[in-house]
Order: structure tokens, then C-alpha cells, then sequence
């Protein structure tokens, strides 16, 4: 396909490589580009009108913009599945050689479909709120509404097949960071270029320049784009000076934060092979230079949304940047001078310009001289009331307007044109002065909203300050570098890097946003405010007349701004015609606020590294390839990958289970708990200490003695648990629960540095240091015994409770006898790098006793079957030690009070009617009750049901042959004895006794044998 | 070598590595990489990551401000604790500063008991000596471009102006944490805990990528 749109090399001074031509698909036709086109520039090149249909009334649309702030031409890129990005502004998109899109919007195809018809029957129907208003009833159908809505809508979907791409995340500290690559941008870090600053400059387009690409003012009395590559070398050359192109500033956060999305691939191919596709930079910057510039902003009038109408600088853009002149002849609608511009590029490209439509009556500023010196036709006073053409502009209708642009006074023509360029003026791109919460301001001067105050060290230079005259925008770049260099305390005062400076005076612009039809707004031809929304001047009166008079309510209702685009078009078109509506002022009615992103962002570019296996970290004990190579199913436990039960081939889940729990009770298991939170006290009060964080008493626990202990928060209420064993006279160590460990470190500290910091104690994490194996059975002291000579395993000296230290397997341990599973167990500690090999050592000693390895599932077994909680389990926060019957763990005599006691003797908690632990024994043995389940007294009772409380914990017992569970039943230690009843989802009801917890050697005597 | 009378000690200490007679294998937290994943170090001048493992950890806590404690100190270690965000490094340790009350001293494994003994025999008052040698392991990333990996993963700023040579810092790493200490100007040592080294070996890995 010939490129009809594209101007010929030799009239090209534009940013496109013709010796690199490039072919491109797009839906289901392959066309032709060169480098440095964008995929907007190469369809407009190519002649594409239609680029999607529009999302409420499937009306065709077609390029707009040439920048971020394209509301329709929206791309589902992707070669293959995997690589499917949506959402992507084909005005940004840099075209490569076999690139594939699609237009997003359009199913079941953007040149005809389905939509268009049931956009004209219903487009007169489908007014603001529309589908709120029918679709919303009845509710349970909102699913199936959506379904159809979303897929006609058609805003892109996401790859069905994973990323094969990587992004990266990077953190950078700078003095400055300048956003924009513009006029203003370039000044500013070219002042600063050479100084002793960190400066990062950051811009969206593919090159720096910004305006400077396709201007055609001269800067020391050559092109701007000589003056740009200047710069540019010497940014490369200064070596404090990081460029980054093809980056968008995309959110501005507190405390000078901001995030920049890279794109360091896009460019170049569908997949990046062996780089990184997409960076996300995590700036925290001394200053922040905002260079953002402007947005034109489109007019409103009727059928604005036709094929062939774009915005003036757009216009421009494409023809100096890209050569490409996108039409005939043109039509450019404007109430400023700026926009003359656009007319003296199209005429110099050598294609007709019809007609100048200038609302003002009299303007006689430089540019219009101009055109007028081309004899271009100029008609004043007057707008472009309507444009006629459905797939493309055909011509458009002119007439008078009055004075202040409200009404039309004169006649109507029709003027023939393919293409309609409109100028209402400029608006600052106040997007990330936005972001961190200040307020824009509205300049009746400038007819847009500027920066708000900032308690941010930010500075603001050119265009977004609404400053467009070239000469301004280099001078307030440098002095914001200027002011950047002495707010940092550098005494340098750098040179500018420009001298003389073309500067073109201009006449003021008119306040006017939306041209009048001969009709009511509510008659005329729709007048689209916000393209992408499908929002119309007709609608956004409408909502004011339905009763919303703020802004936010407003944009709402009609979904002005939703975009992804975010409005940056419509926005102020929309409250300018909401404050003329509600008879205000534009700064009375105010403004929505922008949020992060300024543009769209890939999840992988959020995500970063941090997804697969690096999404989380996984923390390994020193046995952890011993449990992989035998075989063990794995549990998280926190971030911990914890054995969760060892299968043999061909067993279920529970065969293996049932195996374990047995031979922990009639033979030996073997536990790795060296996940289990271990903290080192040393210091003279670390006794005291404890009395104050454990419930119980510490003061009178020997050396070589362990005692368990409950710890409670000020509310009195059960947060962790653990063994602590008294190692010498001003050192313990504390076990907490594997989740709880950071947690009590934190705790510990937390009362000892602001309440307690009297006590001479010290806490060190040991976790990771010691290796922890426990083993425990009747048969653990005879395998013990085998593999240790030092160490006295007699019943009589080394005691349930104790510890002792020696060498096991020859390697120095502290073995402590304590037991999770009420039988005589072992808890063997060794210096972590010795941990897998005396592991192995107990695995090969203990094989004639049939050595097995049990996971945490057999180990909640074997504690449930003592009635032992798991704190986080069996409590969650709301239950203090009685609630769980642990009275005998509760000191009330402590000379100093311990953390909890107060708030365990409130009112509430002494209530007698508390949900308190208790074992629950199923009248059908065989039957497990699912966890969670709630008890009531009477199944029978209509619902709601009085509720009595939950299984906590239930689990089926190889060694008893029956059931068992944990769960609180209101004054249920009073209770024992009766039956309770738990109704299950299915309609049947499991019914219980309640018992003791302890369902397996009720005396204990099997841990001290 | 063990605490003989239990009842009488304040302080327990033990000698964790074996006796030389014993044939037993010493693991590292990264010892499964090489066998099990095929990942071997990466070692180009642009970037290398390589583990150093076995070394004596010990972590002192005690009040900077107590001249009694200060003194002791020098005596045994030759040298001052380093200050506030500082790492030292001798011919025999490393010393680096971790909090207001914390230091952590590097040294060789085998030799971290007879340290910490010559310490408590010179240590008096308030102070704690923890050997934590099981616990963490060194991973020393250098090249050209060990400040560009490092920019990936900590969000402290480790350019030269706020992180010269002889700087240690605790911090996040990608999702956990480690002490970073600066040897020269393009060796770093991360000092990592056991559980978590594989996670950062790999993150490290990964993001090393684009450089090797």
C-alpha cells in the first residue's frame, strides 16, 4: 500500500529515517512506515481514517492528538498471545519492522460492526447515567450485562499466556529531576549540566525535544532541532547527568517520590529477547523541576468526533516531526493565534487550506499577518458549528458568531474540507503537581489551571507554568535551574545555553470551549467533550439539570475523565461547559484532581522482579534438600517452606499422615522445627524481663530448666507462645511460634526501649543460627543415646523440662527435653551448617527403630490429640488464658504486674458465658467436623441461630481410631459432658460431646517416662 | 568445653564447631545452589557474586557511651568499635556497625569461640555476646556494575557521595533485608541470614542478568 499522506524526502526536515522503511500490521492489513514513525503516523500516512469506534455509540473515530493525551486511537498490540499489551496510544507507540495491533476498541471489528446499529437506534436513548439506569436491575443480571457491555466497550484484554518478557525495577537519588525533555526541560538541565548535582531528566517521547521537533522558531538563528542535538551531546558529555527517553514521569508521591516508567524495549521489537522490556525508576529527588508543558485543547462542537478532525498542533506535528500532512485540505478552527501555525505548515506542505475560522473579530497578532501575507482566506468572528461526514469530515458549517461566542447571528455556510484542525488554547499538564494533593489554580490570563501551592520542593518551568512563547520557556527552564542550584547551596550561576531567541508576540486568546449550534445544546448534532467517554456537552448539561452540581458528582455521572486517557482532552472543555451551566465561574465550579498513573502501565513494569519464584521470598531451613530429595509435600508457614507431610509412593494424604502420627506414638518421628522463632536474652534482668512479658513466673526457674510460657497483649489477649529454658543465670532463650518470631522480637525491644529501658537485658535473634531437629517417641532416648556419650540421658538427671549440652553425632548441641507431642522427646540444637549432617546421622542411626520424618500436619495432629494450642490457630486475638483453661499458666502474685494483667480483668473478660476451648468427641466416630464450623444448642432452632462457637482445630486420630477437635463453645468448660450440634453447609448437622481437650494420656505420664 | 556445673554459670558458652577427630560436613546456607540448580557463580569482571562462607559471626551489644566497655573492647579487638553507619576492616576481622548498641564482628570460623572467650574474659557489666555464626552468611558482589545490581534491589542510596568505602548500612534487600558494607570501590558485602540466602542469591542472579 502506497503511503498517500507522506511528503516527500525532499521536503522533509522531519524526524523520519526514509532509508529505513519498516512494514507493520494493523487488524488485518499490512502497511508500510519508516523509522521514527509512530504507529499513529504511519496509519495516518497510509491514509487509515478509522482507528476504533467509540465506546458508547460505536461511532467511527480517528487520530486526534499526537501525544499522551490521545483519547481514540487505542492499540491491543501483540505478535502472539503472550505478548498482548492493551491499551497502548498508537500516537506514542514508535513503529518496528513486523509490529501487529489492533484497533481495542471495535468488536467485532473497528471498520463495521454490531454496536453502529444499535449505537443509532440508541444513541438518542443512551444518555449520561444510561447504563446505570438499566442495567442495574435486577442486580443478580448486572454479571451477565457486564459480560456484553465490557466485550462491545472494548477496552483491551490482557495476555491469556505468561510474560516471556523481564522488567526491572531501579532505585535513584538525585538533587534534580527534571520531567520534560521540552524547551524548558533541556534549558534547565543543560544550566545544570557539569555542576556537582545528581540530575536525572526524564521524557515520554522517544527522543528529547519535546515542541522543539516540529517547531520551526529559530534558537540562535537556527532550527530548533540543531539546538536540541547540541544540548543533547552535551547532557551525554557532562557525567552528572542521567537521560532517560522514553521514560514518563508517571506518578509524583509524597516526599519527592517518583515513579518512571522506561520503556527499553518497546521500540525495537514484540518481545525483548535477553533485555529488559520495561524499568520502573523509584526516584527520591532533592528537587523536582516540572517541565511538563501543555496540552491543546480541542473545541466543542457539533460532530467534533468525525474522522479528520485533530487538533491543531497535532496537525503540525505530523507534518514537520513525521511528514506526514494527514488530509486535502484543511479547515482549522481557533480563538488563538498560536494555531496559525498550523495553517502555515499545511500550506508550506503544499496541500489547500480552506479556510482559517477564527472566533475572534479582529485578530491582527504576527502569525495571522503571516497568513494573511499567504493569502489564506480568514474568517472572523465565526465557528465551525458542525461537521458533516460520517467515516470522514466532508465539509463543515461556518457561521457568525456574538460577541462573547454564546449564540450564532449570522448565516450558515458550508465549507468543503477533508480535514477540521481546532484550538481552544492551551492546558498546563498539571497532572503531577496534582498527584501529591495540591489544588490547581485557574488563570483567567492564560484561560487554564496552573499548579497549585505545594508543600513539595518542587519548581515549575514553560508551558506548565503557561508560558508558550519559546523565549519564556528557555528563560524560566534556566532559572528554575538557577533557583534548583541555590536552594541545594551551590554558589555556581551557569550560563544559558541559548541567546537570541525568535520571539513571535501574540495577541489574547477568547474564553470560548464550545462553539453554539444554531440548535439548543440538547437538539444540536452530539458535541463531544470527552472522546474516549463518549461524553457530550449535551450530557454534561444534562447532569447539571438532574441535580449534580459538583464537579466530582458530575464527572461521575457522565464518566468525563474515566478514561484511560483520563480526560487530558476533555476535562477542562467539561467544567467550563458545568460552570456555564450551573451559571459560575470556571475557578466556583473547580476541578477533579489527577492521580497516578499519568499514563497507563504494564503490570510487569509494577511487578518488576517480584513475580515466579522471586514474587516472595522463601525462606529454607539447613534440612531443606534432605526433605525435597525424600519427598516432603511443602507448607508455607509465613515465608517459610516448612515439611507439610512425607507421602511414600502411592499413599493419600491421610494414609501418610496416619503413618506418621503412629510412629511418632509407638516408635520415633522426626520433626524439623528450626523454623520455630529463637531469641537470645543475656543481661542481668532478663529474669525480671520475663516475668513482665509472660504471664507466669520466671523467677525461681533453675539453670538447665525450660518452662513454658503464655504472652499476652495489653488487652490481656493471647499473642504468641514458647518454651524459654534458663541457659545460666542472665541468659534464656526464648522460643516463639515460627509467624511470631519478628513479631516478639519487635515486641521485646518495643517494652524494653520505651517502657522497661531500666533493665540491664539484651535480645538477639538466633533463628537461623541454631539447626533444630526433635524426636520424639518412646524409642527417641535409645536412639539419643547411640549417637551422643556426653551427655546423661538417665530419667532421673535429664528430666521432662530440662536441657543439657554435649555432642550429638560429634557435633556440640543443646538438647532440650521438651515435648510438642506429650511423648519423651528431644529437642536437638546445632550450629546451623551442622544441621543437615547430623540430621542424617539420627535418619541413619534410627532406622532399625523405623526413623520416620513427620511434617506439620502429623505435628498439629500429635498436638491436638494433647490438647496443646496453636497460638494463631486455636487463638486469633480475642481469647486470653482462661478463655483457653490455662489458669495454671496465669501468676496474679507477680511482685511487678505483667503485660496483659490488667486487661484480662476487665468486665468482659471475666464474663462467665465467655467461648472457651474445649475438646469436641463426634457421637459418629468416623466423622471429621470441618473447621470452622459453628455449634448451636438446637438444630432445629429457625435461622438465625443462636451461635456457640467454632472449631478451631479437628483432625482425624490414627492412634485413638476416632475424631478429634478443638473449638470454643460459650461457658464451655462448665459444659462438659453435653452434646452440641454443628449444622453443616449441606443441610446435614454433626453432633458432638463436649470434653476435655486432652484426648490422648490425660495424666502426661508419657512425656516424663 | 561444656558448662560442667550448669547451676553456676550466668552465662552459657559453647565451642560449636566439632573436634577436628570428628569427620563431619559443614554446610553452608547456599552449599545446595551448585548441586542442585546448576547455578554457579557468576564471576566477570563486570559483575560477581560469590559466596563466603564459615565464618565466625559474633554479635556484640553493649552502651558505646561506657568507657569500661569501649576499653575492653580495644583491648581484645586492637582497634575501636567503628561509628554510626561504619565498617572496619582488619587483617583478621571485620567490624561493622549495626545499630546505636550493635556491632557485628567477622572473623574466622574457627576462631570466633577463642574470640568470644577472650571477650567475656575482658567484658565486665552490662553487655551481651551472641555467636551467631549458623545464622547469616557473606555474599561479596564486585564488578563494574555491583553499584547498578545493588541499585535494583535496595532503595538506599548507594552512590559514592552517600555511600563510600567503609560504610555499612542494615537495609531492605529486594523483599528482605541485609547488612551492606562498602570494601572498596567496587566490592561490596552483603551480609545475609541463613533462611533467607537462597531467595537473595537468586534475586541477585536475576537481577545481575543484564550485566554478565
Amino acid at each position: 500500500m502506497t503511503q498517500k499522506n507522506r511528503l516527500s524526502s525532499s521536503k522533509n526536515r522531519g524526524r523520519i529515517n526514509y532509508k529505513k522503511p519498516l512494514t507493520f500490521t494493523y487488524g488485518k492489513k499490512t502497511y508500510s512506515g519508516y523509522e521514527g514513525d509512530t504507529v499513529a503516523s504511519a496509519l495516518l500516512a497510509n491514509g487509515v481514517d478509522i482507528v476504533g469506534r467509540s465506546f458508547k455509540y460505536s461511532r467511527p473515530r480517528g487520530i486526534v492528538a499526537a501525544g499522551a493525551e490521545e483519547p481514540n486511537a487505542i492499540l491491543q498490540m501483540g505478535a502472539t498471545e503472550a505478548t498482548q499489551v492493551p491499551n497502548v496510544r498508537a500516537t506514542q507507540q514508535e513503529l518496528f519492522d513486523g509490529l501487529v495491533c489492533r484497533a481495542t476498541n471495535g468488536w467485532p471489528s473497528e471498520d463495521f460492526d454490531l454496536m453502529s446499529y444499535v449505537g443509532k437506534v440508541g444513541g438518542n436513548i443512551m444518555s449520561p447515567g444510561f447504563y446505570y439506569k438499566t442495567f442495574m436491575y435486577p442486580q443478580s443480571m448486572w454479571k451477565n450485562y457486564e459480560k456484553v457491555i465490557r466485550k462491545a466497550a472494548g477496552f483491551g484484554r490482557a495476555p491469556q499466556e505468561p510474560d516471556p518478557d523481564v522488567y526491572d525495577h531501579i532505585h535513584r537519588h538525585c538533587d534534580v529531576l527534571i520531567v520534560g525533555a521540552g524547551p524548558s526541560g533541556l534549558a534547565a538541565a543543560a544550566a545544570l549540566a557539569g555542576t556537582d548535582l545528581r540530575v536525572v531528566i526524564a521524557d515520554e517521547q522517544s527522543e528529547f525535544g519535546g515542541s522543539l521537533l516540529h517547531s520551526s522558531e529559530l534558537i540562535d538563528e537556527q532550527y530548533p532541532q540543531m539546538w536540541v542535538e547540541r544540548i543533547c551531546t552535551q547532557l551525554r558529555e557532562a557525567g552528572n547527568i542521567v537521560c532517560l527517553p522514553r521514560s514518563t514521569v508517571n506518578g509524583y508521591h509524597d516526599h519527592n517520590f517518583l515513579t518512571i516508567h522506561e520503556r527499553c524495549s518497546d521500540h525495537l521489537a514484540d518481545q525483548a529477547s535477553h533485555q529488559v522490556r520495561q524499568r520502573m525508576h523509584r526516584v527520591r529527588a532533592q528537587w523536582v523541576i516540572l517541565a511538563t508543558g501543555a496540552h491543546e485543547r480541542p473545541l466543542v462542537f457539533s460532530n467534533n468526533d468525525v474522522p479528520g478532525s485533530l487538533i491543531a498542533s497535532a496537525v503540525s506535528t505530523y507534518i514537520n516531526r513525521y511528514a506526514v500532512i494527514p488530509g486535502q485540505s484543511l479547515v482549522l478552527l481557533t480563538t488563538n493565534d498560536y494555531a496559525y501555525q498550523t495553517a502555515i505548515d499545511w500550506f508550506n506542505a503544499g496541500r489547500e487550506v480552506v479556510a482559517i475560522v477564527d472566533t475572534r473579530t479582529n485578530p491582527q497578532g504576527v502569525r495571522v499577518q503571516r497568513v494573511r501575507e499567504l493569502g489564506i482566506n480568514i474568517i472572523t468572528g465565526s465557528g465551525v458549528i458542525n461537521i458533516l461526514g460520517r467515516q470522514r469530515v466532508n465539509a463543515v458549517e461556518v457561521a457568525k458568531l456574538d460577541e462573547v461566542g454564546e449564540k450564532i447571528i449570522g448565516q450558515v455556510q458550508t465549507l468543503n474540507c477533508d480535514t477540521v484542525a481546532s484550538s481552544g488554547g492551551w492546558s498546563p499538564v498539571i497532572h503531577l503537581s496534582c498527584h501529591t494533593g495540591s489544588r490547581p489554580i485557574w488563570d483567567e490570563n492564560i484561560l487554564g489551571f496552573l499548579p497549585g501551592e505545594t508543600i513539595q520542593q518542587q519548581l515549575t518551568a514553560g508551558g506548565v507554568n503557561g508560558c508558550y512563547g519559546l523565549k519564556d520557556c528557555l528563560q524560566q527552564g534556566y532559572d528554575a535551574a538557577c533557583d534548583a542550584l541555590e536552594k541545594l547551596g551551590c554558589k555556581d550561576t551557569p550560563k544559558p545555553s541559548f541567546n537570541k531567541v525568535e520571539d513571535i508576540a501574540e495577541e489574547p486568546a477568547m474564553a470560548l470551549f464550545h462553539i453554539p449550534h444554531s440548535e439548543p445544546t440538547s437538539r444540536a448534532p452530539k458535541q463531544f467533550v470527552d472522546l474516549q467517554n463518549d461524553v457530550t456537552a449535551a450530557g454534561v448539561e444534562m447532569a447539571t439539570r438532574e441535580g449534580f452540581e459538583s464537579i466530582e458528582h458530575v464527572k461521575r455521572y457522565t464518566a468525563l475523565g474515566f478514561g484511560t486517557d483520563q480526560g487530558k482532552l476533555g476535562n477542562i472543555n467539561g467544567m467550563a461547559i458545568t460552570a456555564k451551566s450551573l451559571n459560575k465561574s470556571i475557578p466556583e465550579t473547580g476541578t477533579t484532581i489527577f492521580r497516578p498513573n499519568y499514563t497507563p502501565i504494564t503490570f510487569g513494569a509494577i511487578a518488576g522482579r517480584h513475580c515466579g519464584e522471586l514474587f516472595d521470598p522463601k525462606r529454607y531451613t539447613a534440612m531443606h534438600q534432605w526433605h525435597i530429595e525424600n519427598g516432603a509435600k511443602f507448607e508455607a508457614v509465613g515465608q517459610w517452606m516448612r515439611p507439610w507431610y512425607y507421602p511414600k509412593l502411592g499413599e493419600s494424604m491421610q494414609q501418610a499422615l496416619n503413618r506418621e502420627c503412629v510412629a511418632a506414638r509407638t516408635s520415633v518421628g522426626i520433626l524439623d522445627a528450626s523454623t520455630l522463632g529463637k531469641i537470645d536474652i543475656q543481661g542481668s534482668d532478663a529474669r525480671e524481663f520475663l516475668g513482665r512479658v509472660y504471664t507466669n513466673a520466671w523467677e525461681k526457674l533453675a539453670v538447665g530448666k525450660c518452662r513454658y510460657g503464655l504472652m499476652c497483649g495489653e488487652d490481656g489477649m493471647v499473642f504468641d507462645d514458647g518454651v524459654t529454658s534458663c541457659l545460666g543465670e542472665n541468659h534464656f532463650l526464648m522460643t516463639t511460634t515460627t509467624g511470631g518470631a519478628a513479631r516478639v522480637l519487635e515486641w521485646l525491644e518495643l517494652y524494653h526501649q520505651t517502657e522497661w529501658s531500666d533493665l540491664d537485658v539484651y535480645f538477639t535473634s538466633v533463628t537461623d543460627h541454631w539447626a533444630t531437629m526433635t524426636i520424639s517417641g518412646p524409642n527417641s532416648r535409645k536412639l539419643l543415646a547411640e549417637l551422643t556419650e556426653d551427655i546423661n540421658l538417665e530419667k532421673d538427671n535429664f528430666k521432662f523440662m530440662d536441657w543439657r549440652s554435649g555432642t550429638v553425632a560429634g557435633i556440640p548441641a543443646r538438647v532440650y527435653r521438651i515435648s510438642f507431642t506429650g511423648e519423651l522427646s528431644y529437642e536437638i540444637n546445632v550450629q546451623a551448617n551442622y544441621g543437615l549432617f547430623v540430621w542424617e546421622q539420627l535418619m541413619e542411626a534410627g532406622e532399625k527403630y523405623n526413623i520416620t520424618p513427620y511434617g506439620t500436619e502429623a505435628m498439629h495432629i500429635l498436638r491436638a490429640e494433647k490438647g496443646f494450642i496453636i497460638t494463631g490457630q486455636d487463638t486469633d486475638g480475642s481469647v486470653h488464658p482462661y478463655d483457653l483453661n490455662m489458669a495454671w499458666a496465669v501468676n496474679m502474685k507477680k511482685t511487678f504486674s505483667f503485660i496483659g494483667k490488667r486487661g484480662m480483668a476487665r468486665e468482659d473478660c471475666i464474663r462467665p458465658d465467655r467461648k472457651q476451648l474445649v475438646g469436641l468427641k463426634t457421637k459418629d466416630l468416623e466423622c471429621v467436623i470441618p473447621e470452622g464450623s459453628q455449634a448451636v444448642n438446637d438444630p432445629n432452632q429457625a435461622i438465625p441461630m443462636d451461635m456457640l462457637g467454632h472449631i478451631t482445630s479437628s483432625y482425624w486420630s490414627e492412634n485413638l481410631g476416632h475424631s478429634i477437635a478443638m473449638g470454643y463453645i460459650k461457658g464451655g468448660i462448665n459444659r462438659i459432658g453435653e452434646t452440641v450440634y454443628y449444622p453443616q453447609t449441606d443441610g446435614c448437622v454433626i453432633e458432638a460431646e463436649i470434653c476435655s481437650p486432652v484426648f490422648l494420656d490425660e495424666a502426661g505420664e508419657r512425656q516424663h517416662v | 568445653m561444656f558448662d560442667k556445673n550448669l547451676e553456676k554459670n550466668t552465662i552459657a558458652m559453647m565451642d560449636l564447631l566439632p573436634d577436628a577427630s570428628v569427620n563431619a560436613r559443614a554446610e553452608s546456607p547456599l552449599a545446595h545452589l551448585d548441586q542442585f540448580h546448576s547455578h554457579t557463580n557468576i564471576d566477570t569482571d563486570s559483575i560477581s557474586l560469590q559466596e563466603k562462607p564459615f565464618l565466625g559471626h559474633l554479635l556484640l551489644r553493649g552502651n558505646a557511651d561506657n568507657t569500661a566497655f569501649k576499653d575492653a573492647i580495644k583491648k581484645v579487638l586492637l582497634c575501636e568499635l567503628p561509628k554510626t553507619l561504619a565498617c572496619i576492616y582488619t587483617n583478621e576481622l571485620s567490624i561493622c556497625w549495626v545499630s546505636p548498641d550493635e556491632w557485628l564482628i567477622l572473623c574466622e570460623g574457627d576462631k570466633a569461640y577463642k574470640l568470644e572467650k577472650k571477650l567475656r574474659e575482658a567484658l565486665v557489666g552490662h553487655y551481651s555476646l551472641c555467636n551467631i555464626s549458623g545464622g547469616q552468611t557473606v555474599l561479596v558482589l564486585s564488578g563494574h556494575h555491583a553499584h547498578d545490581v545493588l541499585m535494583k534491589s535496595t532503595s538506599y542510596d548507594v552512590a559514592d557521595c552517600s555511600f563510600p568505602i567503609g560504610k555499612a548500612v542494615t537495609t531492605t534487600l529486594a523483599k528482605s533485608q541485609a547488612i551492606i558494607c562498602r570494601k572498596d570501590k567496587t566490592t561490596w558485602e552483603l551480609i545475609v541470614r541463613r533462611s533467607f540466602a537462597d531467595y537473595i542469591w537468586h534475586y541477585l542472579h536475576d537481577a545481575s542478568s543484564e550485566f554478565k
